[in-house]
């Protein structure tokens, strides 16, 4: 790369070197993506950081950090393979390039792995801390998104409420039709609001607000109902901060399901993409290779995989196979190989009769020898370039599973998401349409640019 | 034309490679597809149950190795059949004598010797008295049957025998028959005389099952089917099963779903190239100019654009009631459109309505629009390289050269050069586009395939799941095989191999 001596590799590195915006832009929007996945449970979580026991007078007797407690092992792993990322990224700026495309691929790939053999399934959640803060027991720390992905809100009024940030946005435009008359804010909680309010080891001008919003806008002119009032309590007491982008129809934060979501749609996307490429690779090289009947055979096979139309076979597979990650990731997979198969056989076939390989063979070279030092290293650009498209097809058809409600159970994903923005009542609930949606697209856009990017680094015969 | 004929030979082969690749997905679930479909413990009463396992039985072959199961549902989906014709019955339906049910397990072990089929020599050529004799004593034996396996599966735990019952809680025979029964076990006599009974019944009903078939070929029922060998071969519509969860057989529900699939998907298709081929030739001509950039980005962002995204914003905003109702949200039809004329008219208050035709065609739109807009950037994608790349071949150098007009090359020699890769692209578009059906149709409602299946996921119905993936993929692989013969007609020097 950064010799410019060479007269032959001059417009490879000039065009290597003269890197377009969207490029930049897609792989920005990527490694976003992949941080978000990796540092999710530290950025998004409803455990707090910090948590101190108090006693009665308010000192401190004891501290806990439930949020480092609660990291499970996948979430550790997912840690490891980020911090491999960043110091990749570093190794990179300082030009030790080589190094660090090995850091990046053997921690992302190891973490991955690590993430996609251990992660157990997260059950639903309803979280108590915020109680106990308002009974005046602990004093928490919350990490910048207080929500998990499962996190439910303890009462029955579990509604999908539209984005907003506590401090600015007027709660006005909660909805509140359906509230019988009976479940109107019952007075008898409210000395016991300000009570907590009052105990809140905030300034006095916050209290004093906090105060005057429950008074004045919720409870008054609202006729919010009590299960609701306690909630816009809870929240007032976690600092202030409501849903950002809204809840969905379970009253889960779409945010912190968003960016766990990255996971699921990353670690999906890559450990499928990979499947299809080993499965791809040895079908083609295969039938490239050894040619005849073993050709025609396996032909056929793959005009039978590719004869099904994927989405059907995916849903009907998802009512057969067990339901999990590692089933939907196999699944994907399994029925998306034969683009790589393909390919490989197209590059095998071609380069099957070239000099270098006929001289590999007289020089008494083995067969495994001749396809993997040789054959394989020269048939891999297509392949490559292939699998960043089908990243892009994976991404979304991950979504739609999901969306379906046919996706890996359990966890967040940008699908399922989607599926409750049109509302059992009736309502759009724009916001639970638009952010996921976009993260699909864009994430999906970003493969694809990619992809055109590596093919014109490493195609030189399309010409554009 | 030879290479089409062999092109289509060919394709019959991927169709039994798909029915395969489907079968084996299904017996790749637990239990297998026999089990999958057996009606679980205490489902079903007890008449829809026994009607239930002699369908399975008859259709799969319950305890039968997988392959054979897997012949068995092939000659039924064959249009190729073997063996004698079943006869039609007044109402139109196939009639054939269920095959004999494989006798109870371990019927050696437990020491009672299976029952001879008692001779029925009184055989009337009443056929309707047959059918119902020969369902009752399925339906006993069956009923015997699961007494039975429910015994052996005390004896099994009393006697410690793990392993003997797998985990959907049905005996495993090769288990027991390790060791010889435990004369010592309380079960023992409850064991024998089940067992007995059970081969009893298993007599009664083979021999109830051959009485059928005897009046059945004695009867004056005419035979369905084209013979072709008398006795071994005739040619019969597939026969695609039943959905248990719907009551009706899956061939009447696919083809009310397939032709709507179909439609949205041609209509589609339509819209793809009218908008996708001029796309691409005006980028191509604008080459590196800003329409081409222009393009260009709107092509990669409608290629990457998720179609659950745009179906969910596309209803979200320009349908839903609460928005711009612009469009209708779900559907394919307006409540009472049935009773519409098929063109618009102006009903008795004088409003001008679209009429049945039109009220399906705005129902259409949006779906049509979300299956459309992804696959019509792929389409003008690729007619803009082609048409750039013929641009620059000497034969338009050669028009250039000798004064042609620029437009005269583009539309005279340029387009029909670049029309044939835009032929193959067929094969990437049209299943892609199927596919997205399952989503479109799942977002607006539309009772197509994609909700057939969808359903029968949710309802857990695998016949309709298999005939509904095997008939979508048959329609896939026909439609690529016209795109190979349209390919052989456009370009004389391809031979379609």
């Amino acid at each position: 790369m950064r010799g410019t001596a060479e007269p032959g590799r001059g417009t490879a590195s000039d065009r290597a070197r003269r890197v377009r915006p969207e490029t930049v832009a897609a792989l920005s929007w990527l490694a976003v993506a992949a941080l978000a996945a990796a540092v999710a449970p530290i950025v998004a979580s409803g455990h707090p950081i910090v948590l101190h026991r108090l006693d009665e007078s308010g000192g401190i007797t004891a501290t806990e950090y439930p949020l480092w407690r609660m990291l499970t092992g996948a979430d550790r792993a997912w840690l490891i393979a980020g911090a491999g990322m960043i110091a990749a990224a570093v190794m990179g700026a300082v030009r030790a390039r080589r190094m660090a495309w090995w850091a990046l691929g053997a921690l992302v790939a190891g973490g991955m792995a690590a993430a996609a053999a251990t992660a157990p399934r997260p059950r639903i959640a309803v979280f108590d801390y915020a109680e106990r803060q308002a009974r005046g027991e602990v004093r928490a720390v919350y990490t910048l998104i207080p929500w998990s992905p499962n996190e439910r809100p303890g009462d029955r009024d579990a509604r999908m409420l539209p984005p907003g940030i506590f401090e600015d946005e007027p709660l006005a435009n909660l909805p509140r039709e359906g509230v019988a008359d009976d479940e109107l804010f019952d007075a008898r909680l409210w000395p016991v609001l300000v009570e907590r309010v009052d105990r809140l080891p905030v300034p006095s001008a916050t209290r004093a607000r906090i105060v005057q919003r429950l008074a004045d806008e919720h409870f008054t002119r609202h006729g919010l109902s009590g299960g609701e009032a306690e909630r816009i309590a809870r929240d007032c007491l976690r600092g202030g901060r409501r849903h950002l982008l809204g809840t969905d129809a379970h009253g889960q934060d779409v945010l912190s399901n968003m960016i766990h979501a990255a996971r699921t749609a990353i670690s999906v996307g890559v450990v499928a993409v990979g499947v299809a490429t080993i499965l791809g690779v040895l079908i083609g090289s295969l039938m490239g290779y050894i040619g005849r009947w073993v050709d025609g055979v396996l032909m056929r096979v793959v005009e039978v995989f590719m004869g099904v139309p994927l989405l059907f076979i995916l849903v009907a597979a998802s009512a057969v196979l067990p339901r999990s990650l590692a089933a939907t990731m196999l699944v994907l997979g399994c029925f998306t190989w034969m683009g790589a198969a393909r390919l490989t056989r197209a590059e095998f076939l071609r380069l099957r009769g070239q000099d270098f390989v006929l001289a590999a063979r007289a020089a008494g070279l083995p067969t495994w020898s001749i396809v993997l030092r040789h054959l394989l290293p020269n048939a891999a650009a297509p392949v490559v370039i292939d699998a960043s498209f089908s990243l892009a097809a994976v991404v979304v058809l991950e979504a739609s599973l999901s969306y379906l409600g046919l996706g890996p159970p359990g966890r967040a994903s940008w699908g399922l998401l989607m599926q409750s923005a049109k509302g059992e009542a009736g309502d759009f609930a724009w916001w639970l349409a638009v952010f996921p949606g976009l993260a699909v697209f864009l994430t999906a856009l970003s493969y694809n640019i990619a992809g055109e990017a590596l093919r014109d680094a490493l195609d030189p015969k399309t010409h554009r | 034309m030879r290479g089409v004929v062999r092109r289509f030979l060919l394709m019959i082969l991927t169709v039994l490679g798909i029915t395969l690749l489907v079968f084996a997905l299904m017996a790749a679930g637990p239990g297998g597809v026999a089990a999958a479909l057996r009606p679980g413990p205490g489902e079903g009463e007890s008449a829809e149950r026994a009607a239930r396992e002699a369908y399975l039985e008859g259709r799969y072959g319950l305890d039968r190795p997988t392959a054979e199961q897997y012949v068995r549902w092939l000659g039924r989906l064959s249009p190729v059949k073997f063996g004698r014709p079943p006869r039609i019955g007044p109402a139109g339906e196939r009639l054939e004598a269920p095959r004999a049910p494989s006798p109870p397990v371990l019927l050696e072990w437990a020491g009672v010797a299976a029952a001879p089929a008692p001779s029925s020599d009184n055989v009337g050529s009443d056929w309707r008295a047959a059918a119902d004799r020969a369902a009752r004593a399925l339906a006993g034996y069956f009923a015997a049957r699961a007494e039975y396996e429910a015994v052996l599966r005390r004896y099994a735990r009393s006697a410690g025998e793990v392993g003997a019952i797998d985990a959907s809680g049905r005996v495993v025979p090769e288990r027991l028959r390790r060791r010889p029964m435990d004369p010592s076990n309380a079960e023992t006599p409850a064991v024998v005389e089940a067992a007995r009974r059970a081969a009893a019944a298993h007599g009664a009903a083979r021999s109830g099952c051959e009485a059928y078939g005897r009046a059945l070929k004695t009867s004056a029922l005419p035979s369905a089917g084209f013979v072709i060998v008398p006795g071994a071969v005739y040619l019969d519509r597939p026969d695609l099963g039943m959905s248990f969860s719907r009551g009706r057989p899956v061939a009447d529900l696919i083809a009310e779903a397939l032709p709507i699939t179909v439609l949205l998907n041609l209509l589609a298709f339509a819209l793809v190239y009218a908008i996708g081929i001029p796309a691409g030739i005006l980028a191509a001509a604008r080459g590196g100019t800003w329409i081409d950039a222009a393009l260009r980005a709107v092509f990669i962002g409608l290629w990457s654009l998720p179609i659950v995204w745009s179906a969910v914003m596309l209803q979200g905003f320009l349908a839903h009631a609460g928005r711009l109702a612009w469009f209708p949200p779900t559907g394919l039809h307006s409540p009472g459109a049935d009773e519409w004329p098929m063109l618009p008219f102006t009903d008795e208050s004088g409003a001008w309505r679209a009429g049945f035709l039109g009220d399906a065609l705005w129902h259409l739109c949006l779906p049509v629009a979300c299956l459309a807009m992804g696959s019509f950037a792929v389409l003008s994608r690729q007619t803009r390289a082609a048409v750039l790349e013929n641009l620059h071949a000497d034969y338009a150098r050669t028009a250039r050269a000798k004064g042609a007009s620029e437009r005269a090359i583009l539309f005279r020699h340029v387009l029909r050069n670049s029309l044939l890769p835009i032929i193959t692209l067929f094969a990437g578009v049209f299943p892609a586009m199927l596919s997205g059906s399952v989503v479109v149709e799942s977002v607006f409602n539309i009772p197509g395939m994609g909700t057939l299946i969808f359903d029968a996921v949710m309802l857990r119905d695998r016949e309709v799941l298999m005939a509904s993936v095997l008939m979508v993929s048959v329609v896939n692989v026909l439609a690529l095989w016209l795109a190979d013969v349209l390919y052989a007609l456009a370009d004389p020097r391809v031979s379609v191999a």
